[in-house]
């Protein structure tokens, strides 16, 4: 081994460094991600919207179900797609055929081509494929074939709890080794995966269990809770027996972003809507 | 939109577990110093070694699903994992532990990190090495791995007529196959029951 490949000098690491901007997500979330520059009039640092997720980022999208990691995941994937940046999408729960008709309402209520979604997609069916789903060098190497026939840009897995269901001792090498081969290949990639319940959203466990957040670039958490006191009714401004979601940025290691949490609603038409923070909300939306 | 639903590269195990064997010999010194270790009981097992640590690190696979992969007992994929790099040396000359799991699994594991850390070289010595290995005749273990690739076991002898073909050390298969014992209960026991034959 050549150890020496792998001691830099910082300076030499210059032109290496990706340049970090947002790669949008077609969610309120583009403006949940920052960046720091310098503000001329003012003379000092300001935050200034990233505008989307980090480029070549891998970003950790967990939560309990039903609580729309996948919806989140289907319209970043189509709004990249219909923006021409092609897009990878790994589905391991849901078939490519079941996949096509979701991609498709969402391009439509989002009002995006679906022509150039169709176009920049390539789906990965790994739900109907034992081999792709269990032997991850299967995996990866069909991935790497999709990434250089579509010249992707995206890839989002869905999900990859999936890869690991039943054999959860190898969750880390497993998600370990899909970390280094999206950074291998230049990819800003979203990878659900599912939380359990009795793990608690406020806590580190919430960032995904099993150590995957340590792995990953940063990680979002999205929640929901149903409305069943006199006290969480005030607190979050609903009627008893009424859903309220919440989304938060649990970390991130490449760009700044908000801490607070977000209340967010799924549309009848089948989007994310991020609203306020939940502070402002318990304030009285000041 | 196109959409992928099976694997684009199902070989790369079986590439992969060949390279290992074909390190590990050259690690030992080629196969001419093969001839220095009297005791080579455990080279078919080389061939097993080499898909247990194909699958464990590649395929990243328990060792449940890789004794059920290959036909063997969870507890011959654990001494191939657990055997030490460190001590093949003095395995092979019969000092110490003498476990042919042992020393297959240590020499696989130093193979692979070789492979690894691209120490190999092999793809240029590959076809060189082939026809050697097939003129001493130690090829044929991963061969007929490789064959026999999700065969469901115990397994009768039509079934493996079907999948092996040629010859094995100048015997014709059909004929070893005609003479061993059946059903053959994993791969294990049919690379036993074959070497018995040769």
């Amino acid at each position: 081994m050549n150890y020496q490949e792998y001691v830099y000098m910082l300076s030499d690491l210059q032109n290496k460094a990706p340049k970090i901007f947002g790669i949008p997500t077609g969610t309120k979330l583009d403006e949940m991600f920052y960046t720091v520059a310098y503000d001329e009039r003012s003379g000092k640092y300001v935050k200034r919207p990233l505008g989307g997720i980090p480029y070549l980022s891998v970003i950790n999208v967990t939560g309990i179900p039903d609580t729309g990691k996948s919806v989140l995941a289907e319209q970043f994937a189509v709004y990249q797609a219909a923006r021409n940046y092609p897009v990878l999408f790994v589905t391991v729960e849901s078939p490519a055929h079941f996949l096509y008709a979701t991609l498709k309402q969402k391009a439509t209520v989002m009002g995006l081509n679906f022509e150039n979604v169709e176009k920049n997609m390539i789906i990965v069916d790994a739900s109907q494929e034992v081999e792709l789903r269990e032997n991850l060098s299967a995996l990866l190497d069909t991935m790497s074939y999709a990434i250089k026939k579509k010249n992707t840009k995206n890839v989002v897995i869905d999900s990859i709890t999936g890869l690991y269901e039943h054999r959860e001792v190898l969750a880390r090498q497993i998600v370990r080794q899909i970390f280094n081969f999206l950074k291998k290949w230049n990819q800003t990639a979203l990878l659900v995966s599912q939380k359990r319940s009795s793990q608690s959203s406020e806590t580190a466990e919430a960032a995904g269990g099993l150590a995957v957040a340590h792995i990953v670039d940063g990680t979002i958490v999205m929640d929901k809770e149903v409305i069943t006191s006199k006290w969480a009714s005030t607190l979050y401004r609903k009627n008893i027996g009424e859903v309220v979601r919440t989304i938060r940025i649990d970390g991130c290691r490449l760009a700044p972003h908000s801490t607070e949490t977000y209340v967010f609603e799924i549309t009848d038409t089948g989007l994310i809507e991020i609203k306020e923070p939940l502070s402002k909300i318990a304030r009285g939306g000041d | 939109m196109e959409v992928i639903g099976r694997p684009v590269k199902e070989g790369n195990i079986d590439e992969i577990a060949e390279r290992i064997f074909h390190e590990s010999i050259r690690i030992l010194g080629g196969l001419k110093n093969l001839v220095e270790y009297r005791n080579l009981t455990w080279l078919p097992s080389l061939a097993e070694a080499a898909y247990v640590i194909t699958l464990k690190n590649e395929a990243i696979k328990t060792n449940r699903e890789i004794a059920e992969y290959l036909g063997i007992t969870e507890q011959t994929v654990k001494k191939i994992l657990s055997a030490k790099e460190s001590k093949v040396m003095e395995y092979l000359k019969g000092e110490g532990e003498k476990e042919k799991e042992h020393i297959a699994g240590g020499l696989a594991k130093m193979a692979y990190r070789a492979i690894k850390e691209k120490r190999d070289n092999l793809r240029e010595r590959i076809e060189i090495m082939e026809e050697s290995a097939k003129s001493l005749g130690v090829e044929w273990a991963v061969h007929i791995l490789k064959s026999i690739k999700g065969l469901d076991f115990p397994v009768e002898k039509d079934a493996l007529l079907k999948r092996l073909k040629g010859k094995i050390m100048g015997k014709p298969i059909e004929e070893i196959l005609d003479s061993i014992e059946y059903p053959v209960e994993s791969p294990a026991q049919l690379l036993h029951r074959i070497r018995e034959k040769l």
